[in-house]
């Protein structure tokens, strides 16, 4: 009877391990295959255009290259930036949300439909808005706000990367938003109501009862955003400089290099966008374990 | 101490739904244990939290010591407010929790320590402060809510159903707690339940509420001897009822003639009612007519008999000694007590408000 089930179990088991195959193998050759490859073209070793030799020379090269520095705390300010504005946004937003009103559905389906749009339809209409020749530069010579067009301040290839973080702080209220919101709605009013009553304010009860309720949920979607805003390439692509240009722009740069020497430093950089997702991702899993412990 | 006077108080949530408290007037003494007693959805807790400043009236007004209180800020009220599910939080310790409430007046750390210490040895925890509310029970939680309440010293305590998330052990000796402090510190207390029983044991006066209206406000007992309706007796339970006509101290039903001195109504079609407990039996004399036992219960401390009387059943609760002198299928006696009935009209819509014995 005891042997039938364990064969029973290790049937299901199999069965299990079969069904995953597919996804697995797509995982292993693609990601983990690529990052291997990635990783041993880093060392110098990429054999078809003769390099042989494993030695660390591409991360030595980057990290003592004042273009890659640059661009590193470049990467770093407009993901910590975009991330920290929309985190506050969302936060408000969602409190704005929660509390039952006329419409709220609309509202509700108008406030998260950008979750839908391409990041880049949405680097298309930064543009198109915040370029010297855009929308707003133009209204704002149309209403004699300033003289010409070239006045307006540089938001889109400028050395702040304000038009990069105008671009993922759209694209990411929502995301933070939604999730806020409905941890919000799940645990209820009443702990507030509670805090009131004890005679707290209503910048006292948000401040130590509603935030810190709310905050692993925070943390654990702005590490998502971070995570995701630090390694992508589009956004700074279209709308940053060129010099110093994010990091994945200037990986990408480093690979299309006519000179093949540069592809080690090219996989070195993406190695090391690489880590510091990893990381920040670890730390999520971490982070949200705690949570949900709670 | 704080007389809490609520003044034609009215929520409606919704246009298209009844009102959730509908014109409630009730003075609430100070310094005593009130209950608002009545079925779930009837208006209590929406009341208290009107009381408490989280919800505001739709129409009327909150008086405490006579003067309005609608424009005072919640935190400002000093009528605190204690959940059904306790709502300790849940990544502060014990003694933050506690302590909250001095917190948010910027009292010093020194001073909510030691209060904080006081706190717990009043509601019998002490040693408790560096938990967390998820390390204790369910009757601990309620404790330590209690005491985060009290530590600021209300005017007025809410409590809403205190007791029902604990089991029966706990209850009552939540029950004897509260009563306690209640009396020691001399808090104007509110507290919401559904159980008749609770609001009998517990409080001072009860309220009792259907469908958001007031039905009676009186001392416990009332409910049970002179309650204003058939369906306040019904929902305190167990009552048999008689009807027929009332004239002249007499109640005529169709199973004869009972004095009946004590009345809600001068005459008229009404309602005899009496107790279970005071139905004797095997008595003859005034007031009595002959019944058929159809079954019979012992119980340990009482025993319960069925008795058909005509074509009308009604209950019958004696001491358990009685379990020995009847059978079933046995005609006897069975006598009402005249002092223990009382008489109703016939339907709830028709009674005056606050009537008491005739």
């Amino acid at each position: 009877m005891n042997r039938f089930r364990l064969s029973e179990r290790g049937a299901e088991r199999l069965s299990i391990s079969v069904l995953l195959a597919p996804a697995v193998a797509v995982i292993v050759l693609l990601f983990l295959g690529g990052l291997a490859s990635g990783f041993l073209r880093s060392l110098n070793y990429f054999p078809l255009i003769g390099l042989n030799d494993f030695n660390f020379d591409a991360y030595f090269a980057i990290f003592t290259d004042n273009g890659f520095l640059q661009s590193l705390v470049l990467t770093f300010h407009i993901a910590f930036t975009s991330t920290l504005i929309a985190s506050i946004l969302a936060v408000a937003s969602a409190l704005l949300l929660r509390p039952a009103f006329r419409g709220k559905r609309i509202v509700h389906f108008f406030f998260s439909l950008n979750l839908t749009i391409p990041h880049l339809v949405g680097a298309i209409g930064v543009l198109y808005l915040f370029q010297n020749s855009g929308l707003v530069s133009r209204i704002m010579t149309g209403l004699d706000l300033i003289q010409r067009p070239a006045d307006f301040p540089a938001m889109v290839f400028d050395p702040w990367a304000i038009g990069i973080i105008i671009q993922y702080v759209w694209k990411e209220i929502p995301f933070i938003g939604v999730i806020v919101l409905a941890i919000l709605l799940s645990v209820g009013e009443d702990y507030e109501s509670v805090a009131r009553s004890l005679g707290a304010n209503r910048w006292q009860a948000f401040r130590q009862v509603t935030l810190p309720l709310i905050m692993p949920g925070v943390v654990s979607a702005s590490v998502i955003v971070f995570a995701f805003t630090f390694g992508a390439f589009e956004i700074p692509y279209l709308l940053g400089r060129t010099f110093p240009a994010a990091l994945p722009v200037l990986a990408y740069q480093s690979y299309t290099d006519v000179d093949l020497a540069a592809r080690p430093q090219a996989m070195a950089m993406a190695m090391v966008i690489a880590f510091i997702s990893t990381l920040l991702i670890m730390a999520y899993m971490k982070l949200s374990r705690v949570y949900i412990r709670e | 101490m704080t007389q809490v006077t609520l003044s034609g108080l009215t929520k409606i949530f919704d246009q298209k739904s009844p009102p959730a408290v509908d014109n409630l007037d009730l003075e609430i003494e100070s310094g005593k244990l009130t209950a608002l007693l009545g079925p779930s959805g009837c208006g209590k807790t929406t009341t208290m939290k009107m009381i408490a400043g989280l919800l505001r009236p739709t129409a009327g007004d909150i008086l405490f010591d006579g003067d309005s209180i609608l424009s005072i800020k919640p935190e400002e009220r000093g009528a605190v407010m204690v959940f059904q599910n306790y709502l300790l939080f849940p990544y502060m310790n014990i003694a933050d929790n506690i302590g909250f409430g001095l917190k948010m007046r910027k009292v010093n750390k020194k001073e909510i320590r030691s209060r904080v210490e006081d706190m717990l040895d009043l509601v019998q925890l002490p040693g408790f402060e560096d938990r967390k509310p998820n390390q204790l029970s369910g009757g601990q939680q309620q404790r330590i809510a209690l005491a985060r309440a009290l530590i600021v010293q209300p005017n007025v305590l809410l409590l809403d159903e205190p007791l029902s998330n604990l089991d029966a052990h706990l209850r009552d000796e939540m029950r004897v707690l509260i009563r306690r402090i209640q009396t020691e510190m001399g808090i104007t207390t509110v507290f919401v339940t559904h159980d008749q029983e609770e609001a009998v044991v517990l409080a001072d006066k009860v309220a009792l509420l259907f469908d958001g209206r007031l039905q009676q406000f009186d001392a416990p007992d009332s409910f049970y001897d002179t309650p204003n309706t058939v369906d306040i007796a019904t929902f305190f339970g167990g009552t048999n009822f008689i009807p027929g006509r009332y004239e002249s101290g007499e109640m005529t039903t169709a199973i004869g003639k009972f004095r009946a001195p004590h009345s809600l109504v001068p005459e008229g079609d009404a309602v005899l009612s009496i107790r279970p407990e005071a139905v004797d039996l095997g008595e003859g004399g005034e007031n009595s007519v002959s019944g058929t036992v159809l079954s019979h219960v012992y119980a340990g401390r009482y025993a319960r008999f069925q008795i058909r009387i005509g074509n009308i059943e009604i209950e019958a609760v004696t001491e358990p000694g009685q379990v020995k002198l009847f059978a079933d299928g046995d005609n006897i006696p069975v006598r009402f007590d005249p002092d223990k009935i009382w008489v109703l009209g016939p339907n709830a819509a028709e009674q005056p408000a606050g009537a008491t014995t005739a």
